[in-house]
Formats: structure tokens, C-alpha cells, sequence
């Protein structure tokens, strides 16, 4: 009977307030891992997630209900990110999810989300190649970061290019991308090597002086890096210890922010390389008045921001305003009235959701300092929208995303017409 | 003479079937009923049984034979990726990219042409033989190895740790064409029904309760045969029981290999209802985990095992939702009390609460 | 950009009367066009504002190199901004004068990028070629190897004349040979150039000479290409002396992680799935010297490991201590069961760093003694790298002599091994058993020390190391400290010896399977226990 008492108490826990009624707050919830080994990145978001939402509740909600955040912890499980998706939906009557960091955490939940018809705001910068119903990319896709990081070496004058990275799918992708791009841009096949290791490395010393070896040629060489968070510090450590200067070996990052920095003393890494949407650095009133936002809810000031923090600030202020729109926090009607809707990024400009559920950001690119922040030293004109099928991968060439009536299509085939892929 | 089902045997296996008819009935109920269960409970429930049965097998081998193994994720993770395989062919051309023949990551990673070890996955009862035959190969191959070279104890159990932590970082490996990282997901049916539909879903905890039972009844058939005894003989004085002429080296690679395999079918059935398998399942904690669900509920007791992993695993559930900030520490102190206050685990304390003699074989030496 | 007219006017002025004074332009005209343009410009403006010969150009691209030459917004003034976030000061880059204080955003910086700093470095070098400070003059040697260029042949002969110091001198001479390839000075000078060029280490050897492997003159081409050959050929054959360095430190990592528990779990029996933790313990101690040091008194921070090292082994060993009283005291004679306890302290600890100190990495810096790297041949030894060689050594055989030659040593090796023996013979065994367990939770806090030399501090500092640690221990053979020493330096030179041909994944793969089949033909690792002990 044992079993029978368990399984009936566990109901009862998850079947509380189940659903969300006129004058009751709207429920928001919170998939970030707090334990576990993507703890390190993502607690971070969740903090900013209940700062955002304390603030719109001191403007007086929304709908004029307040908002109520509902925290839970996947533990870095990727299953686990499923069940806690389903739980968070289903058991507590979320209206809308902020969450996921890695890719497979992403494509945990992206069932879930599908079938119970939910809203996911996803807010790291990612491999592309996917663009559903019920999830909004607030990151950025690799035409907003990798690509122009590339065409910034290019224009440099580097010749030769390294790439390193995690073997995932983010780097495997984002590398893939970058190898027909620069092969198109003229770079010969001998001056590329791609190089894969594992989640966690922690002993640099032969792939750097790999690396050391591949830049003393004579003809300018950079790294490419979309190496983890977790294995960059000890990679930035061996590069200073070795000694590779970013005037000899410049090295680019997709996943070293200010975050990943404030873990190593920066004087020698001066002058390596990060693309991004946002640093902590750039200097506008919007981005002060939020670091400031900031510091006083977390309660230090030597923290910083990033990125992914920027990301959720710009996808939850949409996410408001949509709402607002829509009247209601009915999932059909939000993930209509999003799309369209235009919002003041922390870089100064309007960032704006697309028709496939990816947004417009401006591509910076920064130096690091020795104070751990980055330095803008080039930026795109304009904002860039977030391509979700790259054109430089052959079967996704011909694939848009429009998910506005009447195509209401993730996959649509522009060669054949259909929606459903590359057939 | 040992009864088949004694009295706890005979309990849990009556409230495992009492759940198993009384879950599905209560989804049915008007969900203003005070004992309506909401139907996405049902694949989590499905969840915990497989987790009940990867410890039952674990107990198979550690409780009655001494084999600490701290590998099992391993197995468990094979099944589940030999049904994952399956399930992902049977997406066929439905999936984003549409391609017929390859799964989805192996299009997106520029592949032509599916690898020699996919052959056959498309059909549903080679994907059921390979989740079995896979782990149970592996640990007849490795078993008879470390067996016959009388590879014991610690030893054995870092080794096994060292299985499965080469599985883990050769699955992570893109070019090993299992999805590297991301793993297997985004499946959509099996067999032509629908993975979100509730009658599947019912249909597939049903389905693990009834492994739950049908491996629990064969392990304590096993435990309490013969076999079992020199099993137990082996446990508690290898050395003497080799020396009565006993081949200990069949009898391990015997239990480990069905133990093996029970893990597998643990992961097979997992894996539908979890809808992602990824080399995560092969990291070396999660079978420490294991061990600490069998120690917790009672080494040496099958049912013991099984409470272990339900409580543990509902009581992560539940923290995880509740107290996202101090669960590790509810879960590190739990396991804690259990080691220092009930050396026996639960099970030995409903034991200690009844008074009557101990049973011998909860009586577990280390 | 914002619109700023003043500098808008001063460049129009500029452009207007340029072509009159290309030849001889202030370095306030100079200065005042820096903001605008691009990288490239900028670079151009850098190299002439070396050669105006004004005194001020150095203090003027000193600031601009270290990216604090800014404009004021108000009235288009240089300034070098210092200072922090909240609190930023400013002085007059051409005049000097103190302007205090400045607010946020009413300065505008002047950027600066990797290729421009390689330009200003450039420049920079041409003006310190002679300086007085030898870090500088050798700074500016190397500058003007990196990129050479004709126009420095003679500068460079001249300051070679006048240096004194041997090593500055080797360096401008490698220079003034990069700069006599690339003059039009005749072949037999240049191929003079090549023989200095191809004496120094491979990297420059490349680096300078490839350009040069088609040169129009057969004789320079047909030396050139025998320089890069023989270069290469070195850099080969140093190359295995390169891995067996890197083995030798990744398997004195390996050791370090390894040697506390191989007390506890090798020589008690105890399968401490806490040991990670302790490890994290040790690194994040280091942490919190290092931030007291730091706020209090950062000129002693050259002293922070030294004062980590003896905190850490002391606050470790105390939680080791507390763990072994408070938990596996029960549990002597049940080892698998302490696998069940410390599993649950392993949690419990991880958790308390990540509510203490927060989830995120914390900087752990590195001595200024400590960094740097020396090379060796066609090697580089980094200082972290050897230091922890040398500490690992230092932990690994201290250890030995305590087991070996201290009263306390002994009484730990006969608790263990015969615990009721040892009792009757009047050893306190609960109290043994608390120090071992402390000094095994000392070391492995030691080991984070190091670590934190090299790796991530953060809560799962401990979760990397603990798989390897207990791969070690059991490689080696429980129970036996040479073991686990033969087995870490092996395992980590056989690790680097694979990873060039396997790569990083495949090799560890290689190395498990290697480990699971040897332990197949010896159960009891390299060393195994030998005796009743054995059979435990």
C-alpha cells in the first residue's frame, strides 16, 4: 500500500493549483539547473529572471495581475529538464517557461512544450537548425555571432584559422558552417583545422602548443574557439602560461563571456577575442540603468552581466508586451502576438521578434581587458534577425521559417513548395 | 522450504498491482475529483518502476553475489539506446529534415549514408533483441574476463566505473554516429502509436509494472535456487566455496549477465517514456546513484531495492520542484542517517519494528 | 559615432592644409585625428606620430597601447583614463595635468585592436630601441622581430653596438637579420641573416623564413629552405621531449588529486566518494586567502600560496577529521556502506560552496614568481607547470617518510593492518584512525591548492578529478603509495604520448581499456598487497 500512499501524495503536490484564474497572479516559470555542472552559467539566469519579474511586479504587474515565479531545479539532468518542464506546466499552471542552457536541455523540453502547447524562451546563443511553434531564440543564431566573427579575422588579414571546440552539437555545427564559409570566402582547405574535445578538458597543454606550432608560419593564424564554458579557464590559463599573445595568435570565443572571465586574472589575455550581442561594457543609459538594476538585487558590485542575462531581459519584456496585447496569457494568442513585437535591447537599439521565432540583435565584437570586460572594436551597422537554417549547410539552404498564418511553418521548402523539410 | 513470494514479496507485488489498475482508472475521473491523477503523471510513475527494476537488477548482483558494480548506468543505458535507435528510425520521414533513411543529427552533421550498427533498428523486435543481448553480451564478455581472473571487490567495482566512464566519453563522441551529446530524442511513435497519447502511455507503465513483477519473481527465483545459495556461498567466503568445487567464475558471470540484462530492459522501456536517451545515462554518478538506492532501501532484499529507488527518485522529484536551493542537502543528509542509523536500510527498519527473528539474508556482511 | 564638431572641424582644417605639411605634423594635430577612421588609419596616424621625434609620442602610445588614451566629450581634450568602474581619474596625456575625477561617459575611448596594437608595439619599439630599461629595449627587439621591416636596419645595427646585455643583444641581432630579408641589401648579407635566423628556436626560425622559402635568389631560397628543414627536424625530435614533460605534469596532477586517497580510501579501506569535495575545499581555501590578501594587503600577495598551502592542509584535515568522527567511525569493517555516507557529505559539501560562494568560477591568481616559461631546446616549461611537478614530488615523498620514519606513521600502519592487535598493544585506535583519515583529507585539500593553478575553481572542481583519483589508486595497487605514484606519472605520460596521434577523447578511451584489461592479467594492480592483509 506503500506504493499506492506515494503515488497519491505525489499527485496531490503536483495537482495544486492547477489552474491560473482572472485576479490570481500569472505564474512564470524558471528552468535553470542550480546544481549540478551547467549550475555555473545558469543560476545566474535565474537570478536576473526573478530580479525582471520583481521589477514588472513593482510597475504593477501584468494584466494588472502580478507576476509569480515558480523556480525549479532540473540538476543539470537533461530527462530531469523534461519532467520538471512537464511538472512546471502541467502541475503548476505556468503561463510561459524561461529556461534551458545546453542544446540537449533544449531538445529535452521541445516534446513537451509541443504537446501540452506552451511558451519557451530560450536565451543562449545556439547551433540554429530548428525553429518551433511554442519556442522563442533569444539567442543568437550563428549568422549573429559566427559569421561576422570570422569576416572581423578576415578583414584583419588572418589567413589561417584553428578551430577548436567541444565535441557537441553546437560546435560541431557552428564549425561546419564556418568551414564552407571561409572555403567560399577563398581560405584553402590545408589552413583549416577543426579540432574536437571533450566536455570538462582540463589539460590544454598539447592541443596549445598545437596551436602555438600552427600560428609560427609566418602567415597570420587565429583560433576560433567554441570550446564549454566549464573547460575555458584552464584552456585561457595554458594559453597565458604558454605564453600566445593575442597579437600573434588572436583567439575568437562564442561561449566566453564576462562570466567565464571573471574566473581567470585577464592581464594576459588582453586582446583575445569574443563575439557577442552584448557586453557588459557598452555604454548606454538603458545598460547602466540595468547593471545598476542589477548589482543593488544580487547585492555586490563585482558582478557582472552577459549576455544570456541580456537575452532573458529582452525576451521577458517581450513576452510582456505580448501579453499585454494579446489581453490574455492564453498560449495561441501570445505566440501571435509576439511575433512583430519590438522592445529596446541594452545595447541601444530595438530588437524585434521575427516570423521564426528568432530575434534581431547587433553583432559586437570585443577585446579582452584586463579587467575581464571586453572592449568593442567592431560592430555591424545595423541589427542582424537570427537565421534559423543556415545557408551554408547544403539540405537546410532551401528551408525558411515563417510561423505567421497562412504558412505556420517551421521547415518550409522554398525548391519544393511543401512544408516538412529537405525533401 | 523457501516460498517463491514470501509475505514482503507477496505485498509489494499486491500494491504494484494494485497501482498499476488503480492509476490509469483515476486519470479517468473528473479532474475536480479529490483522487483524480493528472495523466502526465503516468509517464513519470513509468519513469520510477524502471528505475525500481535497474535496482532490483543491481541488488541481483551486489545483494545475493557480491558484485558491487558500479557500472550498471551502463547497461541501463545500452538498453535504452538499442530502443532510442529504434524509435528514431521510426520517425522515418517526419522529421525535420525529412530524410527517410537517416535520423535527423545525422543529416544535420553532413552524413550520406546510415552506419553498419543501424541496420535492422527499423524493426521493432531486433531493436527489443539488441536491448537485451547488448548489455548482457558486454557483461558476459567482461564478467568472464574479470571472473575467471578472480578480479574481486574494490578492483572490480573501479573497473567497472572505468566501463562506463569509457562508454560515456566514446557515446559523446559525435563521429560514433549516436548523436554525440544531444543523444537520441524527438521520437514520435512506436509500434504506430502515438508516444503522446495516453493510451500509450498507460499501455507502456502497464507494461514496465509487469516487467517490475516478472523480473522481481525471476530474481527471487534465481536467489533462492540452488544457484542462489552458492551465489550467497560465493558472497560471504569465495575462496571457501571454490575450494568445495564450486565454479564461482559461472556462477558470477551468470548473475551478472542476467543482471546485465534486466538493466537493459529497465532502459528499453525508459526510454519511450522519458523520450530522450543520452550519454548523460552513462556517467559514472548515476550509477553510483544506483548503489545508494539498494543500500538505502535494504541490500540483499529485492524489494528493499525497488522501495529504495522509488523513494529516492520521488523524493528528488519533489525537492527538485519545492526546495530547488536546498535539496542536495535534504538527499546528502538522508543518505547520512540511512548509513549511520539503519545499516540495514529501510527495509531493515520495518524489520526492527517487527519483532521476530531476523531473516538471514538481510543479515549482509560487507 | 556620436557628432563631435570640434574634431570634425580640426580634421577638415587637416585635410585643407595636409598636403603642406605631410613632412612635418605636431603631434597635437597628430593626436587629434586618432578617433576617426578606421584600425587601419589609425595605424597610419601611430607610425607617424613615432616619427615626429616629439617626447611625448611615447607616454602618448603607451596610453593608447593600454587602451586608456580617451577624449573628453566636453572640450575634445586627450586624457589617460585609470582607475575602476565607479572611480576613474584622469591626467592630460600631452600636458600632464591632474584633471582629478571623472564621470562615467564623459570620455570617449579611443579603440584600439589587436593589429593596432601590434603597430603601436611597432612604433613603440623604434622610440625605446635605446631606452634605459632593458625589459623595454628587449621588448623592443622582439617588436621589431615580429614585424620587421627595412627602414630598422640601421637602427637596429646601432643599438646592437651599444647593448651590454647579452640577451637583448641576441634578440636585436635576430632582429636586424629579420630586417636585413626584408631590405634589398644584396644576397650575401641575407644569407648571413638566414645562418642567425636559423641558430634561434623553430618558432622563430618559421615565422621569420617562411616568406622567404621562394626568394628570387636560388642561393637565399636553397638556404632558406635548408634552415626551415633543419628546423623542423629539431622541432620533431623535441617534440617527444615535449610530451614527456606534458605527461610528467599531467600525471603529477593525476598524483596530487590521487595521493589522499590513497590513504583513505588505499590505505583505511574507505571508499570516499568525498574526496573530490575535500580537493574543492583546498582550492576554494587558496580562494579566500587570495581575496583577503587581495583587500587588505595586496602587496603580500606574492605570499598567498605559501599561506594557502599550510591553511589548507590544516582546514581540510579538520573536515576530514570531523567526517571520519562523525560518520565513517561507524562504519569500520562496512566499507561499501561508506560509500553511501560519503556520498551524501560529497552533496552536502558541494552544495554549501555553491550557497557560500555562489555557483559561478572564482579567480584564483597566479604569483608573479610562479608565471612565466622557460625554454628548452625547441620546449616550453610553464612555471605553474613545474611548480606543481615540484610540489606533487614535495607532498608525494614527505608523505613517505612520515608513513615510514614517525612514530605516528607507524602507529597508523599497524591500526591498519591488524586494528585489534594493535589496540592491545596500547595504540589509541579511534584516534589513529582520525588523524589518518585527516592527514589523507589534508593532502587531497593540498591538491586543490594547486589545482586551483590550473582549473576551474568552482563547485565541481572535485567531480573532474574524483573518477581518475580512484583509477589511480586502483591502477597502482590499494594500499601501496609507490603504486599510486607509478600509476599517475604512467597513466599521465601514456595519456600525452596518445593524445598527438588519437586525440584528446580516443586517447582517455585508449587508456580506460587499457586499464580495465591490465587489471584483468594483475587483479591487484602494480603493485599489489601481499599477505593476509591482501585478502580484506
Amino acid at each position: 500500500m506503500k506504493k499506492l500512499l506515494l503515488s497519491t501524495a505525489l499527485g496531490a503536490v503536483f495537482a495544486t493549483g492547477a489552474l491560473a484564474q482572472e485576479g490570481e497572479p500569472i505564474r512564470v516559470g524558471i528552468l535553470h539547473s542550480l546544481s549540478g555542472t551547467m549550475a555555473i552559467s545558469e543560476t545566474t539566469l535565474r537570478d536576473v529572471m526573478l530580479m525582471l519579474i520583481e521589477q514588472q511586479n513593482a510597475e504593477g504587474g501584468v494584466l494588472g495581475r502580478p507576476l509569480e515565479p515558480v523556480v525549479v531545479d532540473p540538476a543539470s539532468d537533461w530527462p530531469r529538464f523534461a519532467e520538471l518542464a512537464r511538472e512546471l506546466i502541467s502541475g503548476q499552471g505556468v503561463s510561459v517557461v524561461f529556461g534551458c542552457w545546453t542544446s540537449v536541455s533544449r531538445k529535452s523540453v521541445l516534446p513537451v512544450f509541443e504537446e501540452l502547447n506552451s511558451i519557451l524562451f530560450y536565451p543562449v546563443q545556439y547551433e540554429g537548425q530548428e525553429s518551433q511553434r511554442n519556442v522563442f531564440y533569444t539567442g543568437a543564431a550563428p549568422n549573429q555571432q559566427a559569421i561576422p566573427a570570422v569576416d572581423y579575422l578576415l578583414e584583419n588579414g588572418v589567413e589561417r584559422f584553428y578551430l577548436a571546440g567541444t565535441d557537441y552539437v553546437y560546435p560541431r555545427t557552428t564549425n561546419q558552417i564556418l568551414e564552407a564559409y571561409l572555403l567560399a570566402q577563398g581560405v584553402a582547405a590545408e589552413d583549416i583545422i577543426v579540432n574536437y574535445t571533450p566536455f570538462g578538458h582540463s589539460d590544454w597543454q598539447t592541443i596549445v602548443s598545437e596551436i602555438r606550432d600552427f600560428g609560427s608560419t609566418g602567415r597570420p593564424a587565429a583560433v576560433v574557439s567554441t570550446i564549454n564554458g566549464d573547460a575555458n579557464v584552464p584552456f585561457y590559463n595554458e594559453l597565458a602560461a604558454q605564453g600566445i599573445s593575442a597579437e600573434d595568435i588572436p583567439v575568437i570565443a562564442f561561449s566566453v563571456g564576462e562570466e567565464e572571465l571573471a574566473g581567470i586574472d585577464t592581464a594576459p589575455l588582453v586582446g583575445h577575442l569574443a563575439a557577442w550581442n552584448y557586453f557588459m561594457s557598452v555604454d548606454t543609459p538603458e545598460n547602466e540603468e540595468f547593471i545598476d538594476a542589477w548589482h543593488a538585487y544580487i547585492g555586490s558590485e563585482t558582478r557582472v552581466t552577459n549576455d544570456p542575462m541580456e537575452a532573458h531581459y529582452i525576451g521577458f519584456n517581450m513576452w510582456v508586451d505580448a501579453v499585454e496585447a494579446a489581453g490574455t496569457t492564453d498560449a495561441d494568442a501570445v505566440i501571435d502576438a509576439l511575433v512583430g513585437v519590438a522592445v529596446p535591447n541594452l545595447t541601444g537599439g530595438l530588437s524585434s521578434m521575427g516570423a521564426n521565432h528568432h530575434i534581431t540583435k547587433p553583432v559586437l565584437i570585443g577585446e579582452i581587458q584586463a579587467d575581464g570586460q571586453f572592449e568593442v572594436v567592431w560592430e555591424t551597422a545595423g541589427l542582424v534577425l537570427g537565421d534559423e537554417w543556415s545557408d551554408y549547410v547544403t539540405e537546410t539552404a532551401p528551408l525558411i521559417s515563417d510561423w505567421r498564418a497562412p504558412l505556420s511553418c517551421g521547415n518550409f521548402n522554398t525548391a519544393t513548395g511543401t512544408c516538412g523539410g529537405s525533401e | 522450504m523457501t516460498r517463491l513470494i514470501d509475505l514482503r514479496l507477496g505485498l509489494f507485488l499486491a500494491a504494484l498491482f494494485a497501482v498499476t489498475v488503480l492509476a490509469p482508472l483515476a486519470t479517468t475521473l473528473p479532474s475536480t475529483s479529490a483522487l483524480n491523477l493528472p495523466s502526465y503523471l503516468i509517464p513519470l510513475m513509468g519513469k520510477y518502476l524502471c528505475y525500481a527494476l535497474l535496482a532490483v537488477a543491481l541488488d541481483l548482483c551486489w545483494g545475493y553475489a557480491g558484485i558491487l558494480s558500479l557500472g550498471h548506468g551502463a547497461f541501463f543505458a545500452l538498453g535504452g539506446y538499442a530502443m532510442g535507435m529504434h524509435l528514431m528510425r521510426e520517425i522515418g520521414a517526419r522529421g525535420v529534415y525529412a530524410n527517410p533513411e537517416l535520423p535527423d543529427f545525422m543529416v544535420f552533421l553532413g552524413w550520406t549514408e546510415l552506419p553498419w550498427f543501424w541496420y535492422g533498428f527499423d524493426m521493432f523486435w531486433f531493436a527489443a533483441v539488441m536491448a537485451l543481448a547488448v548489455p548482457g553480451l558486454l557483461a558476459f564478455v567482461f564478467g568472464w574476463f574479470a571472473f575467471r581472473s578472480r578480479v574481486s571487490g574494490v578492483y572490480l567495482s573501479i573497473i567497472t566505473q572505468a566501463l562506463t566512464f569509457a562508454l560515456l566519453l566514446a557515446f559523446f563522441r559525435n563521429d560514433m554516429g549516436f548523436g554525440g551529446n544531444n543523444g537520441l530524442t524527438d521520437f514520435r511513435d512506436v509500434l504506430g502509436f502515438s508516444l503522446s497519447a495516453p493510451s500509450t502511455r498507460i499501455a507502456l507503465f502497464v507494461l514496465t509494472a509487469v516487467a517490475l513483477a516478472g523480473c522481481m519473481l525471476l530474481a527471487r527465483a534465481i536467489t533462492i535456487s540452488k544457484a542462489g545459495k552458492v551465489l550467497v556461498a560465493v558472497r560471504d567466503a569465495e575462496s571457501r566455496t571454490r575450494f568445495l568445487g564450486y565454479r564461482v567464475e559461472s556462477y558470477s558471470v551468470f548473475v551478472f549477465t542476467v543482471s546485465a540484462m534486466m538493466a537493459g530492459l529497465a532502459g528499453a522501456l525508459y526510454v519511450p517514456q522519458v523520450g530522450i536517451i543520452n550519454p548523460g545515462e552513462f556517467a559514472p554518478a548515476n550509477s553510483i546513484e544506483i548503489v545508494v538506492w539498494v543500500a538505502l532501501g535494504g541490500r540483499g532484499t529485492l524489494v528493499g531495492a525497488a522501495i529504495g529507488a522509488l523513494v529516492v527518485v520521488a523524493l528528488k522529484s519533489w525537492l527538485t520542484a519545492t526546495f530547488p536551493d536546498l535539496w542536495l542537502f535534504a538527499l546528502g543528509g538522508l543518505f547520512i542517517l540511512v548509513t549511520l542509523a539503519l545499516p540495514n536500510g529501510l527495509l531493515g527498519l520495518v524489520d526492527r519494528l517487527k519483532p521476530r527473528k531476523a531473516k538471514p539474508a538481510t543479515e549482509v556482511p560487507a | 559615432m556620436p557628432f563631435r564638431p570640434l574634431t570634425l572641424i580640426a580634421a577638415l582644417c587637416l585635410a585643407v592644409v595636409l598636403p603642406f605639411l605631410a613632412s612635418a605634423q605636431t603631434l597635437d594635430a597628430l593626436i587629434a585625428r586618432l578617433p576617426d577612421g578606421n584600425f587601419n588609419d589609425r595605424a597610419a596616424i601611430v607610425a607617424q606620430i613615432a616619427e615626429t621625434g616629439d617626447p611625448r609620442a611615447a607616454q602618448v602610445l603607451d596610453a593608447l597601447l593600454e587602451g586608456e588614451l580617451e577624449q573628453r566629450t566636453a572640450d575634445g581634450r586627450f586624457v589617460r583614463v585609470t582607475g575602476s568602474r565607479n572611480n576613474q581619474t584622469a591626467v592630460d596625456v600631452l600636458t600632464g595635468e591632474d584633471l582629478g575625477p571623472v564621470a562615467r561617459r564623459s570620455t570617449e575611448a579611443v579603440r584600439v585592436n589587436n593589429a593596432l596594437r601590434r603597430s603601436i608595439r611597432t612604433a613603440l619599439g623604434v622610440l625605446t630601441l635605446m631606452d634605459p630599461d632593458p625589459a623595454r629595449r628587449l621588448a623592443a627587439a622582439e617588436a621589431a622581430l615580429r614585424s620587421p621591416s627595412a627602414d630598422q636596419v640601421d637602427a637596429l645595427a646601432e643599438a646592437m653596438a651599444a647593448e651590454t646585455n647579452a640577451n637583448i643583444r641576441t634578440a636585436q641581432t635576430r632582429a636586424h637579420a629579420a630586417a636585413v630579408l626584408a631590405s634589398d641589401l644584396p644576397v650575401e648579407q641575407k644569407l648571413d641573416a638566414v645562418a642567425v635566423i636559423g641558430a634561434a628556436n623553430a618558432q622563430i626560425v618559421q615565422q621569420t623564413l617562411n616568406a622567404y622559402r621562394n626568394a628570387a635568389e636560388p642561393e637565399l631560397a636553397a638556404a632558406v629552405g635548408e634552415a626551415l628543414a633543419a628546423a623542423e627536424a629539431r622541432q620533431r625530435l623535441w617534440s617527444q621531449a615535449q610530451n614527456l614533460w606534458f605527461g610528467l605534469s599531467l600525471g603529477s596532477v593525476l598524483l596530487l588529486a590521487a595521493i589522499g586517497l590513497a590513504i583513505t580510501f588505499g590505505v583505511m579501506g574507505v571508499i570516499n566518494l568525498a574526496h573530490g569535495e575535500l580537493v574543492m575545499l583546498g582550492a576554494y581555501t587558496t580562494y579566500t586567502v587570495q581575496q583577503i590578501i587581495r583587500t587588505n594587503a595586496p602587496e603580500y600577495f606574492g605570499y598567498s600560496l605559501a599561506i594557502a598551502i599550510p591553511l589548507a592542509f590544516l582546514l581540510v584535515g579538520a573536515v576530514g577529521v570531523l567526517i571520519e568522527r562523525g560518520i565513517v567511525r561507524h562504519l569500520y569493517g562496512r566499507p561499501l556502506e561508506t560509500l553511501l555516507g560519503t556520498w551524501g557529505v560529497s552533496l552536502i559539501l558541494q552544495q554549501a560552496v555553491r550557497s557560500i560562494y555562489g555557483p559561478t568560477n572564482r579567480e584564483v591568481g597566479t604569483p608573479d614568481w610562479m608565471s612565466g616559461a622557460w625554454q628548452i631546446g625547441e620546449m616550453t616549461l610553464t612555471g605553474p607547470r613545474i611548480a606543481i611537478v615540484i610540489f606533487s614530488l614535495v607532498v608525494f615523498f614527505g608523505l613517505l617518510l612520515l608513513m615510514k620514519y614517525s612514530a605516528f606513521g607507524l602507529q597508523m600502519r599497524a591500526v591498519t593492518q591488524n586494528r585489534p592487535m594493535a589496540a592491545n598493544l596500547g595504540i589509541r585506535t579511534g584516534y589513529v584512525d582520525a588523524l589518518t583519515f585527516g592527514l589523507g583529507a589534508g593532502i587531497a585539500g593540498l591538491a586543490g591548492v594547486a589545482l586551483s593553478q590550473i582549473d576551474n575553481v568552482s563547485p565541481n572542481l572535485g567531480q573532474g578529478y574524483i573518477i581518475d583519483s580512484f583509477l589511480v589508486v586502483v591502477f597502482g595497487g590499494v594500499g601501496n603509495l609507490w603504486g599510486t605514484f607509478a600509476a599517475a606519472l604512467s597513466l599521465g605520460v601514456a595519456n600525452k604520448f596518445l593524445e598527438p596521434w588519437a586525440g584528446a577523447v580516443l586517447g582517455k578511451i585508449v587508456i580506460l581499456v587499457f586499464i580495465i584489461l591490465f587489471i584483468q592479467k594483475r587483479p591487484r594492480g602494480l603493485f599489489p598487497q601481499r599477505g593476509r592483509a591482501a585478502e580484506g
